[in-house]
């Protein structure tokens, strides 16, 4: 059964008809990609499952996406809430919020109220010991974040989605701001959390596609074009445009 | 002429009015200090004036100038913030949105005079403040909401956009987002544009002129009620209409005054230059 399910799912942004028709399922605890060229609606999609698109004006949405079983669609602003606290999201820049280290990790939990106190501490070191942090920071965790390398910053992002305690992560080109070896240190540790959680992975890169990924998903503007096992599409496409995408004959 | 002659000539043309700008404040606080610096003493600063004002201290005027700057600041600054949040949080871009930004930016230009008149109008006849702090305040207030909400609009734009995605990525409200993820990195800049106004508020007469400045009282203000004696206005008072004052007293009371003004500016400018370190973003 899939973790997330989009059936018949159509976003406008005004006119603009920015998905169309998706019909698609995410395994639970499996890293998923979504490869296309830019402005075909990749991001869009990812940023419907927290339901991030609800900030920018103009937009709306039909059909279905189940969550567990549950239409995301259907619940009130709490559920919004709860939404969120379920389906955490990296984004493409490293974005910590000027405060420690410390305080980042604990931003999400101290204003909802999840965690007592005292069980900061160890959340602190669970989620930077997931995101293989905590040995170089353990002794630094009242710095300021900022002045992490980019590639730490990107690690203390991720440590900050998971301390909330997700089930799904989002990851918008979460490594498109780093160097190739800090990416590739960003890939093993997604091989990692997928033991944990189940991984939407959106990359315009489609080698790291193919790295880091179970099952892929290909786009064009604004359709989902073919989903199936990575393997297959990387060697076996089944429709043209994949092919013409993947072999780098595309635009 | 050669292309660096007439760079010469631009250059110093650009450095001269630069320096012209610089030239009334270095001469206003020369005069000043030159003229007044023998009337500062212990005595000017903490005692009441006495012999019609033409000796004694200027304590009662400070006393009140302070009790109207920090009242004011109670009014206009949570007003202003919560103005601002709204303006850059929340309002969507409509008619009255425009209408509201418009109104902003000429009630900054209305000429403080009439800010005086209307608070005569408003606070001391309409709601019946009578001749008061309360009044003065509030008139300062008003007049300051501009500043304070353009400031602290100005603020909160330059906290990144991606603080309030990660923010409600991680199940925040859009309250609980402004609240802890763009209200506290803002509030630097809020409080330098807080001060900078307040800093104008002291040293403005015509605001306060109807609405709570006292001629001369004999004694302090006891409640918000009462009627207060103001630096400028007392300024004004044993500039115009006292004879035979001492050009020193005069001086030392523009010295206060100034200082008070100089001593707010300053405290902006640490603030900001200690945001500007922080802010690294």
């Amino acid at each position: 059964m899939s973790k997330i399910l989009a059936k018949n799912l159509n976003l406008w942004y005004g006119t603009f008809h920015a998905l169309q028709n998706i019909n698609l399922g995410f395994g639970e605890r499996r890293i998923t990609a979504i490869i296309g060229p830019s402005g075909c609606g990749k991001s869009t999609l990812l940023r419907v499952f927290n339901r991030m698109n609800d900030v920018v004006e103009g937009v709306k949405v039909g059909g279905e996406v189940l969550i567990d079983n549950e239409n995301i669609f259907d619940g009130d602003f709490n559920d919004l809430v709860k939404l969120r606290k379920k389906v955490g999201m990296v984004f493409q820049r490293p974005n910590p919020f000027p405060l420690s280290i410390y305080e980042n990790i604990v931003f999400g939990l101290k204003v909802h109220h999840l965690v007592k106190k005292k069980e900061f501490n160890a959340i602190v070191q669970e989620s930077l010991e997931s995101v293989m942090l905590w040995n170089d920071l353990k002794n630094k965790l009242h710095k300021n974040a900022l002045g992490l390398s980019l590639e730490q910053k990107q690690r203390l992002c991720i440590a900050r989605t998971i301390a909330v305690k997700p089930d799904i992560v989002l990851m918008d080109e979460p490594c498109s701001a780093l160097d190739p070896q800090a990416t590739l240190k960003i890939e093993e540790l997604m091989q990692r959390l997928k033991k944990d959680y189940t991984i939407v992975i959106v990359t315009h890169n489609m080698q790291q596609a193919a790295r880091v990924s179970e099952d892929t998903g290909f786009m064009l503007l604004g359709e989902l074009i073919e989903f199936g096992r990575t393997a297959d599409i990387f060697t076996a496409p089944k429709d043209k445009r994949t092919e013409e995408y993947i072999t780098g004959r595309y635009g | 002429m050669k292309t660096t002659t007439k760079q010469k000539i631009a250059f110093s043309i650009l450095f001269l009015c630069t320096i012209i700008v610089v030239l009334p404040v270095v001469c206003i606080f020369w005069i000043i200090i030159k003229n007044g610096y023998k009337g500062i003493t212990w005595q000017f600063i903490t005692a009441m004036p006495t012999e019609g004002m033409r000796q004694g201290g200027v304590y009662p005027a400070i006393v009140g100038t302070l009790y109207l700057v920090c009242l004011s600041i109670v009014f206009s600054l949570p007003m202003g913030v919560m103005a601002a949040v709204y303006l850059n949080e929340y309002a969507k871009d409509n008619l009255l949105t425009r209408l509201i930004r418009l109104a902003i930016v000429n009630l900054a230009g209305v000429s403080s005079v009439v800010y005086g008149l209307f608070g005569l109008a408003l606070f001391v006849t309409f709601m019946k403040f009578g001749v008061s702090i309360l009044s003065g305040a509030l008139t300062l207030a008003i007049m300051n909401l501009p500043v304070i909400i353009t400031a602290s609009r100005e603020a909160l734009a330059s906290v990144p956009y991606s603080f309030r995605e990660v923010s409600l990525s991680l199940g925040l409200s859009r309250w609980q987002t402004i609240r802890h993820s763009v209200l506290p990195f803002a509030i630097p800049g809020i409080l330098t544009g807080a001060i900078l106004s307040l800093a104008r508020a002291a040293g403005e007469t015509a605001p306060i002129l109807f609405t709570v400045a006292a001629f001369y009282l004999p004694h302090l203000p006891k409640s918000i009620f009462d009627q207060a004696m103001v630096l400028p206005y007392h300024l004004y008072i044993i500039s115009t209409q006292i004879p035979n004052i001492s050009r020193e007293t005069r001086y030392a009371t523009a010295f206060v005054l100034v200082g008070i003004v100089f001593t707010m500016n300053i405290f902006a400018v640490i603030i900001r230059s200690r945001l500007r370190k922080k802010k690294k973003w």
